[in-house]
């Protein structure tokens, strides 16, 4: 059996009355691939926030590995092996895509450090390997904000994938996606896989399939339960939760 | 990407040329004009760095200008043949001795209550010492605080527009250290070995224009290296910066420092060419000012915002010779600072570069702009 990479263990936060998120445990193995559903509002987003630094929890601990990292700084999360894509795309806008690259195999975080010129030919190796995984080879001296939306959120993973974190979290990687990118980003994702511990945030189901192994079923800011795709799709509180009337397709 | 970067060192080789070359065609009294305009763009320079690549707008930047040339001022001050003839054994500052209380012992250390804080610059060194890390002390304090507590945007430049006021107030208002409004004059050459700082001769002229050359290629070379690109990777997204385990306030914090270090740099340097310091140095105006030929010259690009400052100034010297132009002037750089804020972000500097861009690789780029609109224009059908 694998090791535990993530440990979340009763893990609380209240934004006024709300509780966002309401006694949270679970476990996520090492190179496991865990898929996060949920309805709007249950909290998704949230819990995410609080594994990596965001808002902080008002209960509960978070282990990586064997090192509890509850309420750190963010970027001291990140640097003890947390990496984390956002909802709303987020990369360096007015840098081409190679300098975002760049940016992230910098793997000194200190000031001092960096004041050198260029990088290992390792790293620049990396850089091209990453940028034939995302596709964006033809677009590297592009500047990222004339990217199409679905190539900005390519160029946040291969963010991910530079900064080399144990556990990274994606946040709906596919919003907003046609379907031929989506499927793109399946192959991106199913690439990070086993190299990774992956949590993945996703609506689109068909995505869902093609990604799964283990899912894990937020509502309310409560695990309501968590199987493999087959018992969640057949499960009936999951149904009448999260599904409405609506049976998953 | 390199071949950018070799048009780029071949501008910035053409712009230090030209600066020393410069003494060859100019008389004494353009050459001075020329060192203050030098000395202008160095703060085009600290402009650039600290807006155009760390996002940082700092208002204040007008008070390490004046914090440089006061500390070196105070040097000159009490090397000057007025202050060794006061009749004690230490030289005296002539303002202080107008100033003294009756019966107050005619020394620096006791003739009103703060003059010994002058006792250090006796020594030149001290002084020249002090206009870098006064600077750097200030903006270390204030931007650990500042960015720490991750102040950003308008916040900072708010900060640092009120902190220069407040100690130009304080420097005004402690007229017996100072000389309050009329700030520091009759000030002595700055002396090393056999050269001394003689605001009209080609030395001097040529002492600010290689220390321009120097600044300019000395941050150029530093936004090129990866923590010149991490700050600017902060300036685009801090949070994404911060989920990259990068210390995001430790790279605003240094950039600020350098910006402020080049500004008392430059403090001490116009305190040479101009012999004075004054507390008009820690205006609002002149802070704003700064912005408006980094503004104009192009933000995003060192040189640019250089060239900038100086053009702008040389510009306004010439046309203030007819004094029916000198108001219109003023609303003429109004007017161009406007156009260029709404039209042109990146200042002239940008706008050369993309011309450059454009010049070198029409047919690439056209290409890639088309790519580019299809694709777009597929992803919408799909989604549509
Ligand atoms: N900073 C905040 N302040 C107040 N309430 C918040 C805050 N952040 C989230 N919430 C609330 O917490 C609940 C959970 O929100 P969250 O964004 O985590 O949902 P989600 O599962 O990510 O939803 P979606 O699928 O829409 O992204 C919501 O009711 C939301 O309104
Ligand atoms: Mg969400």
């Amino acid at each position: 059996m694998a090791a535990t990479a993530l440990t979340i263990d009763g893990l609380e936060v209240s934004f006024g009355s709300v509780k966002a998120v309401n006694n949270v445990t679970m476990t996520i193995a090492e190179g496991e691939l865990r898929v996060l559903l949920g309805a709007n509002g249950a909290g998704k987003t949230t819990l995410m926030d609080l594994i990596s630094g965001r808002t902080h929890s008002t209960s509960g601990h978070i282990h990586l590995y064997d090192t509890e990292i509850t309420n750190w700084q963010e970027h001291r999360i990140a640097r003890a092996g947390i990496g984390r894509k956002f909802q709303i795309p987020s990369v360096f806008r007015e840098l081409t895509v190679r300098q975002n690259f760049e940016v992230a195999s910098c793997r000194n975080p200190s000031v001092f450090a960096n004041l050198g010129f260029g990088f290992s030919r390792h790293a620049l190796a990396r850089i091209e390997e990453v940028l034939a995984i995302v596709d964006l080879r033809d677009k590297a001296d592009v500047t990222a904000a004339y990217l199409s939306h679905g190539q900005t959120q390519w160029l946040e993973l291969g963010l991910l994938m530079l900064q080399d974190p144990k556990v990274i979290l994606l946040d709906e990687p596919t919003a907003g996606m046609t379907a031929a990118e989506t499927k793109k980003t399946a192959n991106i994702i199913n690439s990070m896989r086993g190299k990774h511990t992956l949590l993945v945030v996703e609506h689109d189901m068909a995505f869902v399939r093609e990604i799964a192994e283990r899912i894990t079923v937020l509502h309310l800011g409560e695990v309501l339960a968590e199987g493999d795709i087959a018992s969640i799709e057949t499960n009936e509180a999951v149904r009448r939760a999260y599904l409405g009337s609506r049976s998953i397709s | 990407m390199a071949s950018r970067q070799r048009y780029d060192f071949l501008l910035y080789g053409l712009f230090v040329a030209a600066i020393l070359l410069a003494p060859l065609m100019l008389d004494e009294f353009w050459l001075n004009r020329i060192a203050k305009y030098l000395v202008f763009g160095m703060l085009g320079v600290a402009v650039a760095l600290s807006w155009g690549y760390a996002g940082i707008l700092n208002l204040g930047q007008g008070l390490f200008f004046g914090a440089g040339a006061y500390m070196l001022a105070m040097s000159l001050k009490l090397a000057s043949p007025t202050s060794l003839q006061q009749g004690s054994d230490t030289p005296v500052p002539d303002f202080m001795l107008w100033n003294a209380e009756p019966g107050a012992l005619t020394q620096l250390c006791c003739i009103n209550k703060g003059s010994f804080i002058w006792l250090p610059f006796q020594s030149q060194w001290f002084g020249v010492a002090m206009g870098i890390v006064l600077p750097v002390v200030i903006a270390t304090i204030t931007g650990l605080i500042v960015f720490r507590n991750r102040i950003s945007g308008v916040f900072v430049s708010i900060i640092t527009l009120a902190l220069v006021l407040l100690v130009r107030l304080l420097v005004i208002d402690a007229q017996p250290l100072t000389n309050g409004f009329n700030g520091l004059t009759d000030l002595a050459w700055l002396t090393i070995g056999a050269f001394q700082s003689d605001p009209y001769s080609r030395a001097t002229y040529y002492l600010v224009a290689i220390a321009l050359s120097l600044v300019l290629v000395g941050a150029r070379l530093l936004v090129s290296t990866r923590a010149g690109l991490i700050l600017q990777a902060t300036r685009d997204d801090e949070t994404r910066a911060r989920y990259l385990g990068l210390d995001v306030p430790s790279y605003q914090i240094f950039f600020f420092v350098v910006s402020a270090a080049i500004c008392g740099f430059a403090g001490m340097l116009y305190v040479m060419v101009s012999e004075f310091a004054s507390p008009t140095f820690m205006d609002l105006s002149f802070s704003i000012t700064m912005v408006v030929w980094a503004a104009v010259g192009g933000r995003s690009s060192i040189l640019g915002a250089c060239v900038g400052a100086i053009l702008i100034n040389m510009i306004e010297a010439k046309v203030s010779e007819t004094k029916a132009l000198v108001e219109v002037w003023k609303a003429v750089v109004g007017l161009i600072f406007v156009l260029v804020v709404l039209y042109l972000p990146r200042g002239l500097g940008g706008f050369a570069h993309d011309l450059l861009d454009r010049w070198r690789a029409p047919a690439t780029e056209a290409a890639s702009d088309e790519g580019l609109v299809a694709e777009s224009r597929d992803a919408l059908a799909e989604r549509g």
